[in-house]
């Protein structure tokens, strides 16, 4: 009865699209780095935990008002615990692995057993209550409780819990972990000298020097001597004790020194990948953004051309450290990757955000390689592929590029223009980059509903100063060109427009209305 | 059609193939000049004829090409030292020809322009222009595309007013363009000046015999409207 109970419910959470809504949101704010709004969360939480510590500490001296005792144990206290379940809950989602069960032991025609999916779910489960942050998660909860003052002392972990949500405290952890064994190295000496020195001033001094009585006093003043603190309360007083404690300073400066040398070291090995992985985490955040692969002539025209109307919503990704150097030098965002490998593109958010990749490196070999690694990754993200000529174009398309850029064919175009009709070439060029005279410009209805239904004659066009030269119909992605007047626009249509840019823009205010898509 | 100009085409690299073969197949009078042999090898065994060989650094070489006024020079030598350098020495040599020059830099453009070129056409310039249009203005940059490509049935066209047209003495705003299936971009207006000017700039426009009217549309349209003018 029990089994089939729990079938039942795993079946239908796992049809239930509300639900997975709402994990999804869940999951989002605890534990998605990419999510733009997880940041207010953090914030929150950081917050949360700094009054709580504040209660806390306070509280050791002073009476506080009642109602602060309150926030503190039913406020903050339910929404860490609140937090904890519901970080346990989305560590895994237990009913997709009954229903995967139930499928295959039907699809076998054997028994099913409702003990292999939970021993699964409850191995994961226990996973995440072992993990090193669930457990400061959980003990963090404890002050709460005010009858066993001590108890008061896991405030402590309130402190370490901020280490979930500060990411400098979390990458220096990181920076210090990557020198593990250097590291754990140098304290297995420490202990030894430490322990070393420790007996023979033991030995040396224990019977006439009346601060040293214990082995534990001996081993205290070895570690505050070779320490360099040197509190001075235990000194040594025969001649040998002396020696030991020259020793002993001696190496301790000599470890202080080694152990500084291999902290600077290790971060500034690690200082560039920290600063890639802030500028990755930091363009995540936007819900458009465009990854420029290769910095060469092109990137450079076209950054010193767009890159204020990008707004700092791209990166730079190239395989060479000096030209990167020098695109950082130069004011722009870059790093040093390579952008044909997998790991690398998926570092981006390719879930939430519209990606837009250029492949602009000199070799096209190159860019057909990013660009198929960029659409294995997602098909989402739109790629626009730079080519040297008509076979190349052909391959970026078989390898799904959007677009393709030809240098070499653009400018023999305009070349060719520029030649047999000067004239043309003349309105092109100014039509192309734009120039106040006239400008080509569409008018998209997602963000002019006003125009939904319209006739184009309505539109008096000739009364704007405007040209309607075109119309990209939404459902079909068909092109008319010069469409007759008589056409009622519809949902997703585009308008191809040409005019002053002052026509356009007043034009586009007069229909301008978004379409807000949930 | 063919087009009337004369046009001489200093370098033949392979880039240039392309253009080399439109402007052979376009224009009246079309020769390849180069200083490289193999260049020259190349051009001949692509089937052109009046390809020469020549060093392009010295002056007197260059003053026996048969280059006339209004002549169209196109430099596209591989190298740009050597691409700025002959544009110095055609404008100086030939000034009244029109010097057209590829460029790969903002500097090159600039020196380009000193040197004398009167258009200039920045390989990368175009290229990040056409990216900005593709990701912001994806349907006009297909049609400028379209436009721009000789294979489209579907084009640009400039067509002179002849003497005799029935447009002559017409105001652009009383003429209905729709029914013969073209729009009319812009004209030049010889009565106001000598520059290009947009239908959509708002001046009141008058057709008159010897203006140059630039048309966008189908080429069957575009031929049977140019055809219509001579009326």
């Amino acid at each position: 009865m029990l089994k089939k109970i729990i079938i039942q419910v795993a079946f239908f959470l796992n049809a239930s699209i509300r639900y997975k809504q709402v994990k999804e949101v869940a999951f989002n704010f605890l534990q998605n780095q990419d999510y733009h709004y997880k940041k207010y969360f953090d914030t929150f939480m950081i917050l949360l935990i700094i009054v709580s510590i504040t209660i806390l500490v306070y509280e050791v001296k002073h009476d506080v008002p009642q109602w602060i005792d309150f926030f503190d144990i039913y406020v903050v206290t339910t929404i860490f615990t609140i937090e904890y379940l519901a970080r346990l809950w989305v560590y895994n989602n237990w009913h997709t692995l009954v229903v995967k069960e139930y499928g295959e032991s039907k699809f076998l025609n054997r028994k099913f057993s409702l003990w292999k999916p939970t021993r699964v779910i409850l191995k994961e489960k226990l996973e995440f209550i072992l993990s090193p942050t669930s457990i400061i998660d959980l003990l963090a909860i404890l002050p709460a409780y005010r009858p066993l003052r001590v108890l008061r002392i896991f405030v402590l972990f309130r402190v370490f819990k901020l280490l979930r949500y500060t990411k400098s405290i979390n990458q220096f952890l990181g920076v210090l972990s990557s020198k593990k064994f250097e590291l754990f190295t140098l304290l297995f000496l420490l202990m030894f000298i430490t322990i070393t020195a420790g007996i023979a001033i033991y030995v040396f001094e224990e019977k006439g020097n009346d601060n040293i009585n214990s082995l534990f006093d001996a081993l205290y003043w070895a570690l505050i001597t070779i320490s360099t603190v040197g509190y001075g309360d235990i000194s040594p007083v025969t001649p040998e004790g002396r020696v030991v404690s020259m020793v002993i300073i001696v190496t301790g400066i000599a470890m202080i020194s080694f152990v500084t040398s291999v902290i600077v070291s290790s971060f500034s090995e690690k200082l560039t990948e920290l600063k890639e992985n802030r500028l990755i985490e930091e363009i995540n955040k936007s819900e458009e953004f465009m990854i420029i692969c290769g910095y060469g002539q092109m990137t450079r025209m076209f950054l010193k051309s767009y890159a204020d109307e990008y707004n700092r919503r791209y990166i730079i990704i190239d395989k060479n450290k000096e030209i990167v150097e020098e695109a950082i030098k130069e004011g722009y965002r870059a790093i040093h990757e390579d952008a044909s490998r997998h790991d690398v593109i998926s570092k981006f958010n390719t879930d939430y955000a519209q990606i837009t990749l250029l492949a602009l490196t000199g070799s096209d070999i190159a860019n057909i390689y990013i660009t198929l690694n960029a659409k294995a990754i997602s098909t989402k993200i739109r790629v626009i592929t730079r080519a040297s000529s008509d076979n190349i174009a052909k391959k970026c398309r078989l390898a799904g590029a959007d677009s393709v850029v030809m240098p070499t064919l653009i400018a023999n175009r305009m070349l060719f223009s520029a030649i047999t009709q000067p004239i043309m070439y003349r309105a092109i060029y100014a039509i192309l980059t734009g120039q106040h005279l006239a400008q080509l410009d569409e008018v998209n209805l997602i963000y002019h509903r006003k125009l939904v239904g319209k006739k184009l004659d309505d539109l008096k066009f000739k009364e704007h100063k405007i040209l309607c030269i075109g119309l990209q119909v939404g459902a079909s992605g068909e092109f008319i060109f010069n469409p007759p007047l008589r056409l009622y626009l519809q949902e997703e249509d585009v308008l191809l427009i040409m005019g002053r840019k002052v026509s356009i823009e007043h034009f586009k205010t007069l229909y301008k209305e978004i379409r807000y898509v949930v | 059609m063919l087009f009337r100009q004369k046009a001489f085409m200093f370098g033949y690299s392979t880039q240039r193939l392309f253009l080399a073969k439109e402007l052979g197949y376009k224009l009246m009078g079309f020769s390849i000049v180069v200083n490289d042999e193999q260049s020259y090898n190349r051009a001949i065994s692509d089937g052109y004829t009046n390809v020469k060989l020549l060093d392009i650094t010295d002056d007197r070489a260059l003053e026996e090409l048969p280059i006339n006024d209004n002549d169209y020079l196109i430099c596209v030598m591989d190298d740009h030292y050597l691409n700025v350098f002959l544009t110095l020495s055609l404008h100086s040599l030939f000034p009244k020809a029109i010097v057209v020059a590829l460029s790969d830099s903002p500097h090159t453009t600039q020196k380009l322009k000193m040197a004398g070129a009167s258009k200039i056409i920045d390989l990368y310039q175009v290229s990040a222009n056409r990216i900005h249009n593709i990701l912001h203005k994806p349907v006009a940059t297909k049609l400028v595309e379209r436009l721009l490509s000789s294979d489209e049935d579907f084009s640009f066209k400039e067509m002179e007013i002849p003497k005799g047209s029935s447009l002559d003495g017409i105001m652009v705003d009383d003429f209905d363009f729709t029914k013969h299936g073209v729009i009319l971009l812009g004209m030049i207006d010889k009565r106001l000046s000598n520059q290009f000017i947009f239908i959509t700039s708002g001046l009141e426009n008058r057709f008159d015999v010897g203006d140059t009217l630039v048309c966008i549309g189908y080429n069957s349209d575009l031929e049977n409207f140019e055809e219509f003018i001579q009326l």
